[in-house]
């Protein structure tokens, strides 16, 4: 009896976390489906060219997992965080300092290209810890919140990034007439991460990939995994156990900021070959990351594949844009309902309700 | 001395947005609804307070519009917290990314465009000159082209000052977000009062929309919000939710702002200069917590 | 007959908290209701006051049948009731929490002058003394009671219930209360005391209520009875005492030596020198907040401390990290089991695991072994008898004894030299209660020296080989086992002697 209300336990869990997401998913959708009403477009059309788009073809389901690439490690960063408590959101601003890091080694180290590419996503991982245990240090000398330090260091980071590839960084080759963002000279061949298989997407993915794992196993199978989340369950209780509080905030915070920063560096490596101004702010990677994050629940493969499908909602959405003359920013309405309807635990309270009913109406017959 | 005048000019009109929103920052604050959807629902009513001036070409209607949209945002954010139990953090980025993509999207199916819409033939909001201060030539270029709002702003401090700590309904209010369950176990129906005050505080924020679009000329960019909203989140925080410290502490941003505008064209390049308002809100907050840690040890 | 209450019966779950309860109050008397902890007395007083809905029986008050769907109702109708755990606005005035949700306006704003005034009257009239500009957060506790009482009275309750009044207070706070209980019952009002210290009942009551197991067992005139027949009634069964060998002393395993601590520029410890030798059980006896909290953080590395040694097994341990103090060898029990003892989000196999995340077999070279962690969470549940349907449950759904178990559990299991027990058995049933005791004792038998702190008295003086008597940070007195009497222990730990009582 006691295994089968484990089982239970275990079932109800699951129902659980799949239909909250679910159902978010449905209402931002429907909502979605509304504003393309609105417009005097057809929804299912849309829709139908929007999965068309991300996942229809080879090309572009590799469109999309180049572009789930960069999302994935900004989730990874905030599944790191937030397991312990922190709650960071600054991401996008690793992210930025990544990318330029990498395009600064990649450009300008004096090393052949094959060691280059390592050298430039070393660098761009100690940018993005640098900056995030900055945020911590903030955090513990200063009590300066995390909500706040990290979202000015984000603009910090974005305006900085544009001085760097506006001046000292910018492409001599670049056209100065032309109207378009600044940028950082072109990486050579030779250092940008090459396809899987030619047509595939480049091995940044792979990388990805690899790091979900790595943290699913950091999670699950280490002491650092245990330490995390104690530490954001109960940080006294964590402290009372003989965990190093300080200790944890700053390896939390610079595993996060490696993962951040790393996402950076394959936007720069594999997909662009250069930092071109504002290419991390506009795009809210590490915000569709954060996203990605809560819809797993912080689970780390959870986020890849809700990485994967948001990353498929804005490459879609280009294709439904182009094809149906509706605007891509449907898809950020829809990503904002959807983490809306997320953060209510409706589910939780309309079963906790249920079964409150069912106990007052059994509490009666007593 | 002109040039003076115009910083201090400069000054106050970055103050204001930011002060308005501080303002609701700080009624949110007082009642325990972590608010930063603030950044959000600023450029939401920014963009409807343009788009009903676009439309309607009525001053009135435009700031009724805004504030009423502020007022919508804000009570979709406290109910999604306090009713429904939601992630204050979440709830807040939700409705920030939802802001930023109905801007855009309303903008690039309205307008065509993604950038900015600066119609000349549309006005912005009346400018309010003082009657005798305008003849007096520092202080007519210091208090130049203001519009009411501008001073409501201020006025609008030392009111929700009164309010919050004078009257009965400030009293629950900030009894109410001291001590939840003390008050409603004395009846208050706590949830009710949370939600009632940030919906009519999101008002203010309204007011700072109208600011930023129709503040000058009718005018809406992309993102006009500039993390205006986070900035006053930060104010907010190191006024410890006190209208009147408000007024200090978003003087702080606004000057920053003000100072890198101005040094503009100098031999600092001007995106290093827009990183000073954010270094300066984290310099403050850590300056200000230091001290009054260095405070509290000195105290016997 | 103010208020009567008719076959009263609530369930939670499974567990029948009142079962068919029936009594009633008359006017101007004080009626005590007696039981142990969890024996349904607070229950059916939350029914009175409508924090609870009963799921049969009738609430009748001033003649007429009453239905109280929440405390307003409850007030309305002139009950109002003194909480445990006090609900009062830390930042803001007497005054002002006196007269929340009724305040005196004068149009839309606060009449600070005329609510100033009121609330001196009202303290005048109850000889509650009080200053109504002072804030909450610089009364002492006695004063916060007061506060509660007076907010109360304020709302014109005729009826008041006062919940444990006593726990939380030092002896002369406990005087003053008993005589203003007795005062308001002079002014007519009618009052219902709900508690476990029989002393207070036998002194102030007019006729007493005894609950065991969510039943009433017996009324009686408080006249008409005595301390030792309402223990018998409470327990059931005459109370058991513990067979406690001579002490056999060893070593000294655990010693201070001149602490300090510092906070904030007020001296919270000074100059705390105790040692605890090898099969001792050392109590510290104390009135909580006198620095027992602080002490106890500062010996196990939570809290820095600003003077003085600590030696944990003749090693110099001062101002280590709680990882180094531990692998010295101590464990600690901490005082409140869902601050600092536990996570309530986490599993029990988490929760057992605390402290040993970096112990062979449960981890190597930072990879754990979940398989060794089940095991060891189920030796443990098993071990010390926690009620769990499975080690992978969370640690909220354990009721607080189960909970306070396997945190015991796991301190104990790690088998240190050295073991603080802070409140072991705070707000945990007899049964729970006794389990541990033993345990403890079996440790002292072992040879493990033992630190015990507790506020309550009986928990120390039937356990303890020694007893420091701590006040306002300073050690004011040591005894030996059979050396010492109350009184004179009660006498040290408000501060004793002359100079005090001024």
């Amino acid at each position: 009896m006691n295994n089968e209300r484990n089982w239970r336990r275990t079932l109800l869990g699951i129902v659980d976390t799949v239909t909250q997401p679910l159902i978010a998913v449905l209402i931002s959708f429907l909502l979605g489906a509304v504003v393309i009403l609105v417009i005097g477009k057809n929804p299912l059309l849309a829709y139908g060219e929007m999965i068309r788009g991300a996942f229809g073809k080879q090309v572009y389901l590799m469109n999309t997992l180049k572009r789930a690439t960069p999302i994935i490690m900004g989730g990874l960063a905030v599944c790191m965080a937030w397991r312990s408590g922190y709650e960071a959101m600054g991401g996008e601003g690793q992210m930025i300092l990544g990318a330029v890091a990498a395009a600064l080694v990649g450009y300008y180290l004096p090393v052949p290209g094959w060691l280059r590419i390592p050298a430039a996503m070393l660098a761009a991982a100690a940018a993005g810890a640098v900056y995030s245990m900055f945020s911590g240090w903030l955090f513990e000398r200063f009590d300066v919140t995390f909500v706040i330090s990290t979202l000015m260091l984000n603009y910090i980071a974005n305006y900085f990034a544009a001085y760097l590839c506006n001046y000292p960084l910018r492409d001599p080759e670049a056209n100065v007439y032309q109207m378009q963002n600044a940028q950082t000279g072109k990486l050579p061949e030779d250092v940008t991460l090459p396809p899987i298989i030619k047509g595939w997407v480049h091995w940044g993915f792979v990388i990805a990939v690899v790091a979900v794992l790595v943290t699913w196993f950091l999670f699950k199978k280490t002491s650092f995994g245990y330490k995390s989340r104690m530490g954001g369950l109960n940080p006294r209780f964590a402290l009372y156990g003989g965990i190093d509080a300080r200790r944890m905030l700053y390896l939390v915070m610079a595993l996060s900021g490696v993962m951040a920063g790393l996402g950076g560096s394959f936007e720069v490596l594999g997909s662009k070959g250069r930092y071109v101004d504002q290419m991390i702010f506009s795009t809210g990677y590490a915000w569709t990351g954060m996203v990605a994050a809560l819809l797993a629940n912080m689970n780390p493969v959870g986020t890849l594949l809700a990485s994967i499908l948001l990353a498929g909602l804005a490459v879609g959405g280009s294709t439904m844009m182009l094809n149906m003359d509706i605007p891509l920013e449907v898809c950020n309405i829809i990503e904002g309902i959807i983490t809306l309807f997320m953060s209510a635990r409706m589910i939780r309270i309309a079963a906790g309700n249920v079964r409150r009913r069912k106990l007052a109406k059994g509490g009666g017959e007593v | 001395m002109t040039y003076l005048a115009q910083v201090i000019n400069s000054t106050i009109r970055e103050i204001t947005p930011i002060l308005l929103v501080a303002l609701c920052a700080g009624v949110c604050s007082k009642v325990q609804v972590f608010n930063i959807a603030l950044e959000g629902t600023l450029l939401m009513s920014a963009f409807f307070a343009f788009l009903t001036h676009y439309f309607l070409r009525n001053i009135f209607l435009s700031v009724a519009v805004s504030m009423a949209v502020a007022m919508g945002m804000t009570l979709i954010m406290s109910t999604f917290i306090v009713r429904l139990k939601g992630q204050p953090m979440i709830v807040g980025m939700a409705l920030n990314t939802f802001a930023r993509g109905f801007t855009t999207f309303l903008l690039s199916v309205i307008f065509k465009t993604k950038g900015a819409v600066n119609p000349s033939d549309l006005k912005g909001l009346t400018k309010f000159d003082l009657p005798v201060i305008k003849r007096i030539p520092f202080l007519s270029t210091v208090f130049g082209s203001l519009t009411v709002i501008d001073y409501l702003a201020f006025v609008l401090a030392v009111v929700m000052f009164v309010i919050m700590y004078r009257t009965v309904i400030g009293f629950r209010l900030r009894a109410l977000g001291i001590n939840k369950s003390a008050a409603s176990s004395l009846g208050i129906n706590v949830p009710r009062y949370q939600i009632l005050a940030t919906t009519l505080s999101g008002s203010m924020i309204g007011l700072a929309g109208c600011l930023l679009t129709l503040g000058r000329n009718a005018m809406f960019i992309q993102d006009i919000s500039g993390a205006r909203g986070y900035v006053a989140l930060a104010a907010n925080n190191l006024c410890k939710g006190h209208p009147l410290g408000a007024m200090i502490s978003s003087a702080l941003f606004g000057f920053t702002t003000a100072l890198a505008r101005s040094l503009q064209g100098t031999a600092i390049r001007q995106q290093l200069l827009q990183c000073i308002p954010y270094i300066a809100t984290i310099a403050a907050m850590a300056f200000y917590n230091a001290y009054a840690r260095a405070k509290a040890n000195r105290k016997l | 007959m103010v208020f009567e209450m008719k076959h009263i019966t609530k369930t939670y779950d499974a567990v029948v908290a009142n079962d068919d309860v029936s009594l009633h109050l008359n006017r101007g008397e004080i009626l005590s209701i007696v039981g142990e902890n969890g024996a349904g007395k607070s229950t059916i007083m939350k029914i009175l006051y409508g924090l609870e809905k009963p799921d049969s029986g009738e609430i009748i008050v001033g003649g007429k049948p009453r239905r109280f769907n929440n405390p307003s109702d409850a007030m309305a109708v002139g009950i109002g009731m003194v909480q445990q755990h006090f609900m009062l606005f830390e930042q803001m005035t007497v005054a002002e929490n006196i007269v929340f949700k009724n305040e005196l306006k004068n149009g839309p704003f606060m009449d600070m002058n005329r609510t100033v005034e009121t609330v001196r009257q009202i303290s005048e009239r109850y000889e509650l003394k009080i200053d109504p500009l002072m804030r909450i957060s610089d009364c002492p506790v006695g004063l916060r009671q007061r506060v509660e009482i007076l907010k109360i009275l304020y709302q014109n309750a005729e009826i008041i219930i006062f919940d444990e009044p006593s726990a939380v207070l030092t002896p002369l706070e406990v005087e003053a209360l008993l005589e203003t209980l007795r005062g308001l019952a002079r002014a007519g009002k009618s009052i219902v005391l709900i508690t476990h210290k029989l002393q207070e009942v036998m002194a102030v009551s007019d006729r007493v209520y005894v609950m065991r197991q969510g039943r009433v067992v017996a009324e009686r005139m408080a006249a008409d009875t005595d301390i030792r027949e309402l223990a018998m009634l409470m327990v059931g069964h005459p109370l058991a005492s513990y067979e406690i060998d001579p002490p056999k002393p060893g070593e000294t395993l655990l010693e201070t030596k001149g602490l300090r601590l510092v906070e904030n520029g007020r001296e919270v410890l000074t100059d705390i020198s105790l040692h605890v030798n090898a099969g001792e059980i050392v109590g510290i006896a104390g009135v909580s907040g006198n620095g027992q909290s602080e002490l106890i953080r500062c010996i196990t590395g939570l809290e820095r401390s600003t003077g003085g040694q600590v030696l944990v097994c003749g090693a110099d341990v001062t101002n280590r990290s709680v990882r180094e103090i531990r692998n010295a060898g101590l464990a600690h029990i901490s005082e409140d089991r869902y601050v600092w003892g536990s996570a309530p989000e986490g599993t029990l196999e988490e929760n057992a695991l605390m402290a040993r995340q970096d112990d062979r077999p449960f981890s190597s070279h930072g990879i754990i072994r979940p398989s060794a962690i089940r095991s060891f969470a189920a030796k443990l549940i098993e071990d010390f008898n926690v009620k769990a349907s499975s080690p992978s449950q969370k640690m909220r759904e354990l009721s607080g004894g189960n909970a306070q178990k396997l945190i015991v559990a796991r301190e104990m299991s790690l088998d240190t030299p050295v073991l603080i027990c802070c409140e072991p058995t705070r707000g945990i049933d007899i049964g729970a209660m006794e389990a541990i005791h033993n345990r403890m004792l079996r440790r002292r038998e072992d040879g493990a020296a033992i630190l015990l702190v507790s506020s309550e008295l009986t928990e120390i003086m039937s356990l303890s080989d020694r007893i420091y008597v701590i006040f306002e940070g300073r050690i004011v007195g040591e005894f030996a086992r059979g050396s010492m009497d109350d009184r004179h222990l009660g006498l040290l730990m408000v501060g004793g002697t002359i100079e005090h009582e001024q």
